[in-house]
């Protein structure tokens, strides 16, 4: 058969012989990576010619000039060539990203996946691509089990990560990032389609080999690079529309004026609303939201020859927000090249981004001012001035012009606050490293690479001083201002309008040198690292400046013009920067691919334990794997491809942590007042500002914190791979985590301090399934799920730290509370059992104030007739417990279709939307308005219009909910202007549908508040707090990618 | 091949011998907190005293400080809008508060800060090596001064307390405090210049009267009846005081630090304002013309009581009504949220502003008098006692109090007392004092218990030192 076969060739070749000019072309084929000429590949001409390559990868075929050469080649990509009018060519093929022989960056190398002993979860570019957003972050959110991501949708913010449940209190809650081998703060400044892979070392024994900065979990990063012998242009855009997903239907005006008036009615106001004949009637949230738009275009250029790889490429990103006026833009350029020499054997590695982001902010707080403004307030007045919730207690009907004037609540006008808005925010981010790699044999190298980034940051933002007086009453008049301003002359409450500018630089660097071993012996493999690392992060300073009274026109907004009336305030600070030396060395062994073992140890020194003098500390892990599918008793079970066991134990270090300081607390220069500052005073007939000084509290030295990390899972591969999936199981404890402490409050000193103080235990399940199955060549499906379960729990503080309280509602109420046996800062507040229906009830009961019939009951837990802080029990934590994705993909032909699902449960969300309450005249929503209590429809489960403002368990509702994130349909044509080029179409719809019984705007709050600053995130702020949250958006997406 | 050998241990060398430098790499000094041992300045003792003085500014007093002097107390209710509760107010003004009432957490947390403060700041002063002994003496006078005085409103609230050179968690007993409150304000006694001998830029500073009227009042706490009355008389006898001869001006700026003052809380509203955080904000007029948030405002109960005695000067000097033009021309709406407010913390200059110039009056010399006035009736001495009360009274145009029964004298003197120092911070503490609690606050509606004449130690503070005890009742 194979003769006739080779015969049939034979004839075939001499037929085309006789059509065409044949020639001779010879050529050499390699590995496009290692530039490693391959032996063995077979090389077939159209015509019919067959070769194979020799073992210096060299080849020699005849073939016609209209040939093409296609070249195959077990575990790379089938690649053809035209012959055209060349004689000699030189071929790279591309290794195949086969899902076994799927390599790993595991921190200062890669590895086979199959020999992993550590949990390591990789995404790839396309992966990333199918979840376009700003930071490559949100795009993985319900794709990778263990780790739970709060995505914010607010323009230009990075997403909360918390890989494998929060272990602590007050440091840093973010992995590491680490960019093409360079740790960096986040990655939002990075185009996700520059990623070529993602990898999350969430174990012990994968992330030691970082120390003691990987409690946290490691991201690692790598951007895309040119490949040898592709030219390839990438042209991608989309572009979308954005709105907000879950809208709450407000009370309308005549809900309203009866809800508010049934409040008056109870506490004896003496006077009410008219519920009809008002002449206004707002939809707030209608005034303030508008559709919001996204465009996205990116274009990169790759390739690469014998000497140099490159890939360079550009992005916008513009997102106009749901707030008129906000605008978050970033361009990236970025270009990573690769130089080669002595065949291959030496290389640099370049990589240069450049990031240029311009934000203009409008207030999130708008989100919580339409909630709670009066629908009856008009947004603007005929003559002009901003729409106040003022009432005409005679009529009852909203008019500011009458005698007896009444303001409704001390809520902001929505509308005016966005329009009179000004901010501005512009960054630059230059990120860029070199390494050198010389493979000194073919079974050492060392690698030796810097890297640094440089962040340049400014804002601006102006307050029109006068406007915001003349709007905050319809009947406030220039002239009154003037007035006022001649009066204080000196009160910068009356200047005519204030502007700040910030300025913020930074720099960070690392230097890295480390040597790779890599050998087999016989069955016995081993691959060993050793290195060091050199870094400092966080110099930088920053300088933020005021003046007043410059003119109204944007060109003059700097400080040259301001009026030498009042001052002008500086404040220029250098940041303290951090220095971490670093040792580590990992050995990785295996005997046959059947037996592994994984040694790590890291020994680190961070300046930021200058107090103690005890910088160092050292990080062991350990991981052991078995692959039983490799065993020989397996060799019959065809239907097993691939089962694994692993195991693994590490210690994990946190180093981002506060500065404790024995300090003198001062505050020359700049007084600032009483409300920041108690050291000062005044004295003497003019009451001159004298200085004054306490003594800070003495510092505890801090140390570490260290997290003990224990880890079992399974791999497995079924039915030719078409069924895979792993199963983790690990125990986390932080056993010395940093709190905040209050010194004994009948103690002398008043600074809160640091200490070592709780440990708290992360344990959790992590479990990930994938059925892929090709029906035929034209259909092919794939569907996986992943679910994770983690229960957080302090298991032990220090007695006199326990209690610390958190979670503020900013009204005075807490919800939060640190306790032994509870999750870290769990929720704690009074239990709703009720609402109380008459008076003679309440005279019979407990409150915790003078309640009025319709106010929910509390439960008097120590049943002592009193309602206070010793009543409030715990429920349970924001931190959710189970997180779980669902993905489905197929492709049928030409055309793609995905869907990606995501949900949470097990936490709680505070709906302080609803909760807090000031003056009584917030609006409500319909709900709220519906279901309430009234003496003539009493509801035991929800109060009346007159109520109090306790933080309860009423207003803690379930934060569970389960989202599409994406559904995409696409189509691609192929070989639309030569082999290679191609182009996809597809629509989007990302967020299309929620699932939820939380009752507010977004069950997904990260915690972060609008001015977004991280540490409110922390778990004492007010993470799992709904405030004044960006609504989570339903965006639809319209894109297109062209390949050439 | 040996080239590259050796190019490796270079390399490898290169990087450990590294270590040897990486002490200093790693040695990052902070650049933002200044060390207490790195400061290049030499902190002079009096930065410490003041420093002592700086925490009367403290927000505590612009509102805590409020709620268990006065809204607690029969002379004002909590105010403001029905629905704000204004953190806790609204419990202590029902008398329903609790161990956990934040409100006592924090002016007890504050008081033992100020201690704390008083005390380090002394021990710095003894060490510093001033050659100056009566400069030095001064100095810790005045820090001696300001930790009894804190002391004082500690052992008037809570009774037995702890002493912070003594034990944190074991409390002493009320007289042994009294004996630390006393023994501190001899040492000021002894060493405090008189307020006319000190420089004019001292102006507010602890003085020898002041810490004489404090100790004439501790007396007067202690039933030291002759104690009192000699002390006070010193205080009189000194020629450094003399009443305002209208009692309007008492509480406005243009008497700060004047005739009649022996102690003040110091507060200054013109840029660069320092005053006591937001004092005069949470008290002003709430709603349409107002400035303020509205809270601690007079009760009927007070109004009452100045109607009854005909006492229309302090009634109008204490009382804000809507609707009147105040003494400075402001117009208060007819329409404010509140039937009335405390004109005493009223700053005309600064009405709304989070700093503003009024000075708390923390003893003045028209309260003098009614100590002597109350301790000499308790010591049988009925003529001083009518003749110093009713040069309280002729300031404000009522008829002389004449009746010498001591019984009725003393409910005389204790009705002057409320009016005369209503709003100044005193009314609770001189209900438990003479044991009026009960009645006073029960003819204002309010559920007086016994254990109301003491406050509940905080919570706060029994989980931190669980073995502390609590008052009885709590």
């Amino acid at each position: 058969m194979r003769k006739l076969f080779t015969l049939f060739l034979f004839l075939a070749a001499i037929l085309s012989f006789g059509y065409a000019q044949v020639k001779t072309v010879t050529g050499t084929v390699k590995d496009s990576g290692s530039l490693f000429v391959l032996p063995g590949v077979t090389v077939s001409a159209s015509s019919g010619q067959n070769t194979q390559t020799d073992a210096a990868g060299r080849f020699t075929i005849e073939a016609n000039a209209t040939d093409s050469l296609t070249f195959r080649f077990i575990g790379y990509t089938a690649q053809s060539v035209t012959v055209g009018n060349q004689t000699n060519l030189n071929v790279f093929l591309i290794s195949d990203d086969q899902a076994l022989e799927e390599v790993v960056v595991i921190g200062y190398g890669t590895q086979k996946k199959a020999d992993l002993t550590g949990a390591i979860s990789s995404i790839k570019a396309d992966e990333i691509a199918k979840q376009p957003a700003l930071s490559a972050m949100q795009s993985v959110q319900g794709k990778v089990a263990g780790l739970n991501i709060v995505a914010s949708d607010a323009p230009g913010s990075s997403p909360n990560v918390i890989i494998r449940g929060l272990g602590t209190a007050l440091s840093g809650r973010n992995p590491l990032y680490i960019v093409d081998g360079m740790p960096v703060a986040d990655i939002n400044n990075i185009n996700p389609t520059d990623i070529e892979s993602m990898d999350v070392l969430k174990d012990a024994s994968s992330a030691s080999i970082y120390g003691l900065r990987a409690a946290n979990g490691v991201v690692i990063i790598t951007t895309k690079k040119g490949k040898a012998g592709f030219l390839r242009i990438n042209y991608e855009s989309y572009s979308g529309i954005k709105n907000i997903l879950n809208p709450v239907k407000m009370a309308n005006g005549s809900q309203y004026a009866t809800y508010v008036s049934e409040n008056l009615a109870a506490i004896n106001a003496g006077y009410q609303i008219q519920s009809t004949g008002q002449p206004y009637d707002t939809d707030w949230y209608d005034e303030i939201l508008k559709t919001g738009t996204v465009f996205n275009n990116a274009v990169s250029l790759s390739g690469g020859s014998e000497a140099v790889d490159y890939f360079l490429s550009f992005n916008n990103f513009t997102e106009n927000g749901l707030l008129e006026g906000a605008k978050f833009k970033r361009n990236v350029i970025r270009n990573n090249n690769t130089y080669k020499f002595l065949e291959g054997r030496l290389k640099f590695n370049q990589t240069l981004n450049l990031t240029f982001t311009d934000n203009k902010i409008k207030p999130n707080g708008a989100f919580n001012t339409a909630y709670r403004q009066t629908p009856l307030s008009p947004v603007w007045y005929p003559n002009g001035r901003a729409g106040r919730p003022i009432l005409n207690a005679q009529t009852g009907l909203i008019d500011y012009e009458s005698g007896d004037i009444r303001v409704l609540n001390s809520i902001g006008n929505p509308v005016y606050d966005i329009s009179r808005y000004n901010e501005l925010q512009k960054s630059t981010t230059l990120q860029g490293g070199f390494e050198g790699e010389f493979r000194i044999t073919d079974y050492l190298k060392v690698n030796s690479r810097v890297g640094a980034t440089k962040y340049w940051t400014r804002g601006r933002s102006f307050q029109d001083i006068r406007d915001a007086y003349l709007n905050e009453s319809p009947t406030q008049t220039e002239a009154e201002f003037e007035r006022l301003r001649a009066q204080n002359p000196a009160s910068a409450s009356f200047a005519y309008n204030r502007l700040n500018l910030q300025q913020e630089e930074t720099f960070r660097w690392i230097w890295e040198n480390f040597l790779t071993f890599q050998k087999s012996f016989g069955k016995h493999n081993l691959d060993a690292t050793l290195g060091m690392s050199r870094e400092e992060f966080g110099i930088g300073n920053r300088t933020a400046l005021t003046g007043y009274d410059l003119p109204a026109q944007e060109q003059y907004w700097n400080l040259l013009h301001v009026s030498g009336q009042y001052p002008r305030t500086v404040d220029q600070r250098e940041f303290t920067h951090r220095a971490l030396a670093s040792y580590f060395a990992r050995a990785q062994y295996n005997f046959d691919s059947r037996y592994y073992l994984t040694g790590t140890v890291r020994r680190d020194g961070s300046s930021v334990f200058r107090a103690s003098g005890e910088y160092w500390g050292t990080f062991p892990s350990f991981g052991a794997g078995w692959t039983i599918s490799n065993e020989k008793f397996m060799q019959n079970a065809s239907w097993v491809n691939l089962l694994k066991l692993r195991g693994n134990w590490g210690v994990l270090g946190n180093q981002d942590i506060p500065l404790n300081i024995s300090q003198i607390i001062v505050s020359p220069g700049t007084d600032g007042g009483a409300g920041i500052n108690n050291n000062n005073y005044v004295l003497g007939p003019s009451q001159e500002l004298v200085y004054g000084a306490s003594f800070g509290t003495p510092a505890i030295p801090l140390t570490w914190e260290k997290t003990y990390e224990t880890g079992f899972g399974v791999d497995f591969g079924f039915l030719n791979n078409q069924l895979t999936g792993s199963i983790d199981y690990y125990h986390k404890m932080n056993r010395n985590t940093i709190l905040d402490v209050t010194p004994t409050l009948n103690s002398p000193f008043s600074q809160n301090f640091y200490a070592h103080g709780a440990k708290v235990l992360n344990q959790g399940i992590e479990a990930l399934v994938s059925w892929n199955k090709a029906v035929n060549d034209n259909f092919n499906y794939n569907v996986s799920v992943n679910y994770s379960y983690n229960k957080n729990e302090v298991t032990e503080v220090v007695p006199a730290y326990d209690g610390g309280i958190g979670g503020s509602l900013a009204n005075g109420e807490i919800t939060k509370q640190l306790r032994v046996g509870q999750p870290i800062y769990a929720w704690w507040m009074w239990e709703t059992e009720g609402v109380w229906q008459n008076t003679g009830e309440i005279a019979a009961g407990a409150t915790p104030g003078a309640a009025l019939p319709g106010y929910l009951r509390y439960k008097d837990q120590n049943e002592d007739g009193a309602i206070d802080n010793r009543d409030k029990v715990f429920f349970g934590s924001f931190i959710p417990t189970s997180t779980y994705g669902i993905n489905i993909g197929m492709n049928y032909k030409a055309f793609d279709f995905s869907v990606y699902g995501y949900g949470v449960a097990g936490n709680k969300i505070y709906n302080a939307l609803k909760g807090t309450r000031i003056n009584g005249g917030e609006n409500i929503t319909e709900d709220t308005f519906n279901e309430r209590w009234t003496a003539s429809n009493p509801s035991n489960t929800n109060p009346g219009a007159a109520r109090d403002t306790y933080a309860s368990s009423y207003y803690l509702e379930s934060g569970s909910y389960f989202r599409i994130n994406n559904a995409t349909l696409g189509y691609t044509f192929n070989k639309l202007y030569s082999e290679n080029s191609k182009l996809r179409i597809y629509f989007s719809a990302q967020n299309p549908l929620m699932f939820t019984k939380y009752s507010g705007v977004s069950p997904e709050i990260s915690g972060v508040s609008s001015s977004n600053n991280q540490d409110d995130a922390r778990p004492a702020g007010t993470a799992g707090v709904e405030l004044s949250a960006y609504p989570t958006t339903r965006n639809f997406l319209f894109g297109l990618n062209l390949t050439f | 091949m040996k080239l590259k050998t050796l190019n490796i241990a270079l390399l490898i060398a290169a990087g450990f011998l590294f270590q040897g430098c990486t002490k200093d790499f790693l040695n990052v000094p902070s650049k933002e907190i200044v060390e207490a041992d790195d400061s290049n300045e030499v902190y002079q003792p009096e930065t410490f005293i003041n420093g002592v003085y700086g925490m009367f500014t403290d927000w505590n007093y612009g509102f805590a400080y409020l709620g268990i002097t006065e809204i607690i107390s029969d002379n004002a209710d909590k105010g403001s809008s029905a629905t704000d509760t204004g953190t806790d107010k609204d419990i202590l003004d029902a008398l329903t508060y609790t161990s956990t009432t934040p409100s006592f957490a924090s002016t007890w947390e504050h008081w033992y800060k100020s201690i704390g403060r008083a005390t380090q700041a002394i021990e710095y002063t003894e060490n510093f090596g001033l050659t100056d002994e009566v400069y030095k003496n001064r100095l810790i006078g005045e820090a001696r001064f300001l930790r009894a005085l804190n002391y004082f409103f500690l052992v008037r609230g809570w009774g037995d307390v702890t002493i912070q050179d003594v034990d944190l968690i074991q409390r002493q007993s009320t007289a042994a405090v009294y004996a630390y409150i006393e023994a501190d304000l001899q040492f000021a006694i002894e060493h405090l210049p008189l307020k006319s001998a000190y420089e004019a830029k001292d102006l507010g500073r602890a003085t020898k009267g002041a810490a004489q009227g404090l100790l004439a009042k501790v007396f007067l706490y202690q039933s030291k009846w002759q104690d009192a009355v000699n002390m006070a008389q010193t205080v009189l006898n000194s020629g450094e005081y003399s009443l305002e001869p209208d009692y309007a001006t008492i509480w406005r700026a243009t008497t700060d630090n004047g005739r009649e003052s022996l102690f003040e809380f110091q507060a200054r509203g013109e840029e660069i304002a320092h005053g006591i955080q937001q004092y005069s904000q949470t008290q002003g007029a709430r709603g349409e013309s107002g400035w303020g948030w509205g809270f601690n405002i007079p009760s009927q109960n007070l109004l009452d009581a100045f109607n009854a005695e005909g006492d229309e000067i302090r009634k109008n000097a204490t009382i804000i009504f809507p609707g009147e033009t105040l003494w400075d021309g402001r117009r208060v709406s007819p329409n404010v949220e509140n039937p009335m407010y405390n004109e005493k913390a009223y700053s005309s200059a600064n009405a709304g502003a989070g700093d503003t110039d009024k000075n708390i009056r923390y003893l003045r010399l028209g309260e003098i008098y009614l100590i002597l006035a109350e301790a000499a009736n308790e010591t049988g001495n009925s003529q001083l006692a009518l003749q110093n009360l009713n040069i309280i009274r002729s300031r404000v145009n009522l008829p002389a109090v004449t009746v010498t029964d001591q019984v009725q004298l003393r409910q005389a003197i204790w009705k002057e007392r409320r009016l005369e120092l209503a709003f100044e911070h005193d009314r609770w503490f001189d209900l438990v004092r003479t044991r009026q609690g009960e009645a006073a606050m029960r003819a204002a509606g309010k559920n007086f218990q016994e254990r109301n004449y003491i406050f509940p130690i905080p919570d706060r503070q029994l989980i931190q030192t669980p073995e502390m005890t609590q008052n009885t009742g709590w």
